[in-house]
């Protein structure tokens, strides 16, 4: 069980993020929400260590991830916001420097490695160097890397970056299935519909401050709205979109 | 024997790069030697191979001229007889120190960006289940299995073959590996202390400054490093003859030179502790490699601490400086010089790309580097012609500099516009310009000029008004604005790319011949364009000849380009290697 309590996080005087308060449950999808610079990369960064909070904790069961953080790692899979992979390394390099260096026994990390690429399409790309790879096909190396160790908590942030439909679709019913198999996932994204169809609970962030938390379902009807986007433009958002969508169109238009 | 020596050793490797921390030791050591490896982004990846070539040529070379100098054939076809090797070496052996400096410090210049571990290092390791302690020492050992392979490469030639060269024909094999222990000793000795002097350099400014005051000095400080270097490789032409004609024990002179002190080491190895002017340059020698040394350790790990772990909390990028003046001149001077907006648009681009893509800036300020040296070279000889009131007309060497400097400049813009700049952003070009309408020459051109002639001209013309006079300013600025539009226009004959925006050149087979025909064109802007000038200063009526010159020159530019099948003309997007670079 992952346990963030009371998150702060300041860069000198400013406030990224502010009394950010969760529990991420074996088998829960938390997906976490939030406008352009709300907080959301500061939070997935203290979740996997990166970064220390200035003040409260990250705990895994019970015990402050700091103070082991290597034992932690073992544990965690992780998927960056960037794919920014060595380019001088072919897939399969990469992934066997990350099997490697999750110390996997050699015979498990050849297996997976293998029939990871194999499943992920990436087969016939394996001995193609990264800076050549489309940015999907990057994606799908980070979500090798993650899955390759068999972690026991995935942070996934903007994990659906750059693929194409079908691999949308396999990755999120892949979420839920690790999810039934009682991994916990904590799901940091910008697409709405992917949130609602794939998150069981739900945190709205806006400006380091939580402004919704609870299961998905129960936050849409707190707020009495229809779809996941009306909650969240209706919490986060103070903007007339249809007054930004005229405006654009009369500069545009504009002679 | 061999071959189970060699496979030991290949388990050896393999199984300690099994284990996480020889993982992360060899990615370390890989990411240093490759180049990003953007194959699509067209930046530039050598390999290592091709690195390690580069890198030890020097040293091959000049020990392969050594045999000619020293083979006991050549000696006995000169007629020349015995010779103290010890005492005979030692300009030689000063510039193989030289060598070895340069050549150590040059490649770590080269790889200065990636010496420290940086947010890619960041993104892809650390969330991994490694302790930071390990990081830290696995970066540490490959950079001193960097440092021991830049030794090795950039020495191991002259190590080998100068010895061979000058005692190989000895009878005594004492002899031979005593002159052999003392070379090897100074150029190691030389070469540790060069590439940990600029790690140190660098480990200094990390760990001091924040990144984004960094990434500012950056660029100034190796410019700086790299005219160093170049000063110091041009001592090995003065030096070696002060070392001839002074005894050794007489050398205060030039003990202020690092590689002088290196020498030390070598002499006290073959003669022992009795010279003492070579005992006391070894010892500081020694202390320079200690400090050096040290000085890095606290460094890479002052940085670690202060830049590396706190990655996550810098932003990538600072917004730039804001220089809108200077943006507004430039948007002035492109609106005179163009009707067009589209070309407007791409001279805009070239001259922002070109003074903020840390490559193209790089490579032009190596070129303005090399030009400064030579023109210090050319010039020093000659300075007393500098003082003003002893003549009325300047020197060549005077008259020289802006030619040499002009020159150095306007091929190195010209080598830097085939320097490709993330050809996965080059689909607007594509999409916009009309490859049968758009000119790339007419763009190319204006950077050329705005980057040399803008700002040289008026240099020029107020240090020759300030010390002979404004007839001879204006007739010098002139001429020498004259022979740099000549230049440009030689430059761009076959040129039809957008520059930064082609794949890199291949190599042609007329390539050696292009280096040759630029090299041609140096001798022909740092001494015979000069020398015309100053016979056309002595009697005016003179000049009409050099415009003579410069007009057929122009005119059979025109010529050529005229007679070019249109298909020649058009611009392109792929790399053509008959217009590479010509």
């Amino acid at each position: 069980m992952l346990e963030a309590t009371n998150l702060c996080k300041f860069y000198g005087s400013v406030m990224a993020v502010q009394n950010v308060t969760f529990t991420l449950e074996p088998g829960q999808i938390l997906g976490y929400l939030g406008p352009n610079g709300s907080g959301k990369s500061t939070t997935v960064k203290m979740l996997t260590g990166l970064l220390e909070p200035t003040y409260g904790e990250v705990a895994y069961h019970q015990q402050n991830i700091h103070k082991n953080l290597i034992a932690f790692r073992k544990i965690l899979g992780y998927v960056p916001e960037e794919p920014n992979l060595y380019p001088h390394l072919t897939g399969e390099e990469y992934l066997d420097m990350v099997g490697t260096l999750r110390a996997m026994p050699p015979s498990r990390k050849s297996t997976r490695i293998s029939s990871l690429l194999e499943l992920f399409s990436l087969w016939p790309h394996r001995y193609v160097t990264l800076g050549s790879y489309s940015k999907g096909m990057r994606q799908k190396i980070l979500l090798i890397a993650a899955l390759l160790d068999n972690p026991d908590v995935l942070i996934l942030d903007e994990p659906l970056s750059g693929l194409d439909v079908t691999s949308v679709l396999i990755v999120k019913s892949l979420i839920q299935a690790l999810s039934a198999q009682g991994k916990a996932v904590f799901y940091c994204s910008h697409i709405l519909e992917v949130v609602e169809k794939v998150c069981s609970h739900l945190i709205v962030l806006r400006k380091g401050h939580v402004l919704a938390h609870g299961p998905t379902l129960a936050v849409r009807q707190k707020i009495g709205k229809s779809s996941l986007e009306d909650v969240f433009l209706d919490l986060v958002d103070d903007v007339d979109i249809t007054q930004i969508v005229n405006d654009i169109v009369g500069v545009v238009a504009c002679p | 024997m061999i071959s189970r020596t060699k496979q030991w050793l290949q388990e050896r490797r393999s199984d300690f790069c099994r284990s996480p921390f020889g993982c992360l030791v060899e990615l370390f050591a890989s990411r240093m030697f490759r180049g990003a490896g953007d194959a699509e982004a067209g930046e530039l990846d050598l390999g290592v191979g091709v690195v390690l070539v580069l890198l030890a040529m020097p040293g091959l070379l000049v020990s392969l001229l050594m045999l000619e100098k020293y083979g006991s054939l050549m000696r006995f076809l000169r007629g020349e007889g015995a010779f103290d090797p010890f005492k005979a070496t030692a300009p030689d052996e000063y510039l193989f120190i030289v060598l070895s400096v340069s050549v150590t410090a040059a490649a770590a210049l080269w790889r200065w960006d990636t010496i420290f571990l940086d947010r890619r290092d960041y993104a892809n390791v650390v969330h991994l289940p490694l302790s930071l302690g390990a990081i830290f020492f696995a970066n540490l050992c490959a950079l001193l299995a960097l440092a021991g392979v830049f030794s090795i490469v950039a020495n191991g030639a002259s190590v080998v073959l100068f010895p061979i060269a000058v005692v190989g024909s000895r009878p005594s094999l004492s002899l031979f590996l005593r002159f052999a222990a003392g070379h090897a000793a100074a150029v190691f000795a030389a070469s540790v202390f060069s590439f940990f002097a600029i790690f140190a350099l660098a480990g200094l400014l990390t760990a001091l400054l924040p990144p984004s005051a960094f990434r500012r000095v950056s660029l100034s400080i190796r410019f700086a490093s790299v005219v160093t270097l170049l000063i110091l490789l041009s001592t090995s032409l003065t030096v070696p003859d002060l070392l001839k004609r002074l005894s050794i024990t007489n050398l205060h002179r030039v003990a202020v030179l690092p590689p002088v002190s290196f020498l030390g080491v070598a002499r006290t190895v073959w003669i022992g502790a009795n010279d003492t002017f070579g005992a006391t340059m070894a010892r500081a020698a020694m202390v320079a490699v200690g400090v050096s040394l040290l000085t890095a350790m606290v460094a890479y790990t002052l940085s670690f601490r202060r830049s590396f772990i706190r990655l996550p909390e810098v932003a990538d990028a600072r917004p730039l400086p804001r220089i809108s003046y200077v943006l507004s001149l430039l948007a002035f001077s492109r609106k005179l010089a163009f009707g067009s907006s589209t070309d407007r648009a791409c001279c805009q681009f070239v001259s922002w790309s070109l003074l903020r893509s840390t490559a193209h800036l790089q490579t032009l300020l190596c070129f303005l580097a090399v030009g400064l040296v030579i023109s210090a070279e050319v010039f020093a000889p000659g300075s007393y012609h500098f003082s003003a009131g002893q003549s009325t007309v300047p020197a060549v060497e005077f008259l020289s500099i802006p030619f040499i400097l002009g020159y150095c400049i306007l091929v190195g813009i010209r080598f830097a516009f085939e320097i490709p700049l993330d050809l996965r952003a080059n689909w607007i070009f594509r999409l916009w310009l009309d490859p049968d309408r758009h000119d790339a020459r007419s763009v190319a051109r204006y950077v050329l000029l705005l980057f040399s002639l803008s700002w040289m001209a008026p240099l020029v013309l107020l240090v020759t008004w300030a010390f002979w006079g404004w007839a001879i300013a204006l007739f010098h600025t002139a001429m020498w604005c004259a022979s740099m539009l000549v230049l440009v226009e030689f430059l761009l004959i076959r040129f039809r790319k957008m520059p930064f925006t082609c794949p890199y050149p291949s190599f042609q087979s007329h390539s050696p011949l292009i280096a040759v025909a630029y090299l041609f064109g140096f001798y022909i802007f740092k001494s015979w364009l000069p020398e015309l000038e100053e016979w056309s200063v002595l009697s005016p009526i003179n000049a009409f000849s050099i415009v003579a010159l410069l007009g057929s020159a122009l005119g059979g530019l025109r010529w050529y380009r005229n007679q070019m099948l249109d298909m020649d003309k058009r611009l392109t997007f792929e790399d053509v290697s008959r217009t590479t670079f010509w």
